[in-house]
């Protein structure tokens, strides 16, 4: 008993905090929103330290998209002013930032976090505060699940990765595929589970089932297993450093006509570095390719050359189209109050971005299209290797 | 049938890389008693030299072995001279001492890996065109051929060496009674420094090897590769050279059946499962000798 009521004090005093947090930033917020003021947006991202380069390459998209809507006239008549905070990665500071534009600054929305884990917890605190966050970059799950207000614009893997399998199956005529599951990396086992139930979808068959550990380097047992059931292509899940590796025992052993399809994972020069000519043709997709762009894209990828001398890449793609589809959003529903203007948001169908159409689905998660399939060409110089567009896959 | 028989091959392939550095562990065991937790970190910068002859001087197959050979040895002799022979010198010092500086020391060398390198994984440029035969319905590459090939030359050398020359003679008298072997005129601290120098360069060796077999070099690369070694010691009889090849082998075979089997994910498991089972069954290992302390 004495534990329970001391259990019972917590939560009242947890309860009368929430209590007092909530009514000092409801009136707050009133004030900071509604006025005739630029509209405030934060930019959550890391500027610096090891995922430095999601959160520039944001930036650079959210600055071009920013001055061209303040250019034409701002939102509502009003000018769209960007905060900018450099969460280094860390969710300490994410945190701290995130605390500070919903209570401090009052910003009309938040674009970022560019990762899932981040996202996740900046979203706990915008939604708690009924601010829009809209990331640009995080594909896992339990972002969205958070609540009403937290919004993302990627391509995810559970409409990627059934488009890319469709395309196996009908486009280049596999049946038989070999799955390859890196079981000690939560990305590969979900994406992995994702890809089994499409092959079957679709009437493939996997003949072979293997697995490995992020880190291993010995392959040969498992690629024996897969040689001896002949499949016509190897789909694995994982990372691009296991994924070269993988591929390079496939050769040693002989294996010479098969080719590796696979998630984002695979998308890292160290690829074909480690696997060398091994991963030629080898498969995997994306959300946003700057090659053969068409309409609004190529408009884009255009100004963004002429801005920033470099060809956009999708998070700065992924962030331009962000800040417009909230900016349509807030016109939509004449106001830039998150409480307001969330529902408009919410309905986005069919928006023309330059990184593909975007829907909000029921649950808020984005349905994108088309689907990038990219594949690995030139690999026999690694030094000049690349992803080509090999294909636009719509998705219905 | 056919690809049990190329499991067996890749078994015997991966399992002679085990065995090549658990000869180190059991050499430095046989003698003073010492688990050398460096070790794994050895084999490592034996890899990363070889690569860096490769990339840097084209240096060939055999200039990388050998030129990480010799600084794998300089290497062992360091470690020796720094970490392990102070503390054995000092009187308040037990094994435990050594111990902890040998997992000290394994430490230091990985991070410093990863100071000068980074911790990402490096490809091994190619340095030979690869070849299969096929030999009753299993394919051996030429890298297969070229580890087990390498490998059983330098266990053999080592072999004809502790058993025929003056200083392989001392090296085991030592190993026996480290005493008696000083008071018939054994310089025991050259000795040691010998063994440390034998074992590290056979793990130089061995991280070329891996590095061009697995085509791939990174820092921590010794931590998993020296535990399953250490496991193929004991397997084999610590103490024991012809123990250490059979574990090393063993080892590697149990992993690459158990993946045959559908076992994948326990594959790590494994080598260390069978550590424990010998541990509890055979202690002395297979074919280690029964140590009888002396009063």
């Amino acid at each position: 008993m004495r534990r329970l009521s001391a259990k019972g004090f917590l939560a009242l005093l947890l309860v009368a905090a929430m209590a007092v947090s909530v009514a000092g930033c409801s009136t707050g917020s009133s004030s900071g929103k509604s006025d005739n003021g630029p509209i405030k947006i934060g930019f959550l991202g890391a500027k610096t330290g090891n995922v430095a380069i999601y959160g520039l390459n944001g930036l650079k998209g959210l600055h071009m998209a920013i001055d061209e809507i303040n250019a034409a006239g701002g939102v509502l008549g009003r000018q769209i002013q960007l905060l900018e905070e450099d969460d280094a990665g860390q969710k300490d500071q994410a945190t701290n930032i995130t605390t500070k534009y919903v209570t401090a600054d009052h910003v009309a929305a938040i674009i970022g976090d560019p990762t899932t884990g981040i996202t996740r917890v900046a979203g706990q605190i915008a939604n708690s505060h009924e601010t829009v966050i809209m990331s640009f970059g995080s594909t896992g799950t339990g972002v969205v699940e958070i609540g009403p207000y937290v919004f993302r614009d990627t391509l995810l893997d559970a409409i990627a990765g059934p488009a890319m399998v469709d395309y196996a199956i009908s486009k280049k005529g596999w049946k038989n595929f070999a799955l390859v599951t890196s079981k000690n990396n939560d990305f590969s086992v979900s994406l992995s589970s994702i890809f089994r139930d499409a092959i079957k979808a679709k009437g493939g068959n996997i003949v072979v089932e293997e697995s490995i550990q992020d880190g291993d380097t010995d392959f040969s047992g498992q690629v024996t297993n897969i040689k001896a059931k002949s499949p016509d292509v190897i789909v694995f899940s994982g990372y691009y450093t296991e994924g070269g590796l993988i591929m390079k025992e496939v050769r040693k052993q002989g294996l010479n006509n098969v080719v590796m399809i696979g998630g984002d994972g695979l998308q890292g020069a160290d690829f074909w570095k480690l696997g060398g000519e091994a991963t030629e043709g080898s498969i995997s997709y994306a959300g946003f390719s700057s090659e053969q762009a068409s309409g609004k894209t190529a408009d884009f990828i255009k100004k963004f050359h002429d801005k920033y001398n470099e060809d956009p890449e999708l998070f700065a793609a992924q962030a331009y189209d962000a800040i417009y589809i909230i900016a349509s959003a807030m016109k939509a529903a004449n106001s830039a109050d998150p409480k307001v203007y969330r529902d408009k948001l919410a309905q986005t169908k069919n928006y023309e971005g330059v990184s593909g159409t975007i829907t909000f689905r029921e649950n808020r998660e984005p349905l994108k299209s088309p689907v990038y399939l990219l594949q690995v060409s030139g690999a026999k110089d690694p030094a000049s290797a690349k992803f080509t567009l090999l294909d636009k896959v719509p998705v219905k | 049938m056919a690809q049990f028989l190329q499991q067996m091959v890749n078994g015997l392939a991966l399992g002679s890389i085990y065995a090549l550095i658990a000869l180190g562990y059991t050499m430095v065991y046989g003698i003073i008693a010492l688990i050398n937790f460096a070790y794994g970190e050895i084999y490592m910068f034996g890899a990363f030299t070889g690569l860096f002859l490769v990339l840097t001087w084209k240096a060939n197959l055999y200039l990388a072995i050998f030129g990480a050979m010799a600084f794998t040895t300089v290497l062992g002799l360091v470690v020796e001279r720094v970490a392990y022979r102070p503390l054995r010198r000092s009187r308040n010092a037990g094994r435990l001492s050594a111990l902890i500086s040998a997992i000290g020391a394994s430490i230091f060398l990985s991070t410093l890996m990863v100071l000068l390198h980074g911790p990402a994984t490096t490809g091994f440029p190619t340095l030979f065109q690869n070849r299969n035969f096929v030999l009753g319905g299993a394919s051996i590459s030429l890298y297969q051929i070229l580890i087990i090939g390498v490998s059983a030359l330098l266990m053999v050398g080592l072999d004809l060496f502790v058993r025929y020359t003056k200083t392989g003679r001392a090296m085991r008298a030592l190993s026996q009674d480290a005493d008696a072997a000083a008071l018939m005129g054994v310089n025991t601290d050259l000795m040691i420094a010998i063994t440390f120098a034998i074992g590290s360069a056979l793990a130089g060796a061995a991280g070329v090897l891996a590095g061009i077999y697995f085509n791939a070099v990174q820092p921590y690369m010794g931590l998993m590769a020296g535990l399953k070694a250490f496991a193929a010691a004991v397997l084999g009889g610590i103490g024991s050279i012809p123990g250490a090849v059979v574990g090393g082998l063993l080892i590697g075979l149990a992993e690459i059946m158990g993946v045959a089997a559908k076992l994948s994910d326990w594959k790590d498991a494994f080598a260390f499962a069978i550590l424990i089972l010998v541990l509890l069954v055979k202690p002395s290992g297979l074919l280690g000798r029964s140590i009888i302390k002396k009063v």
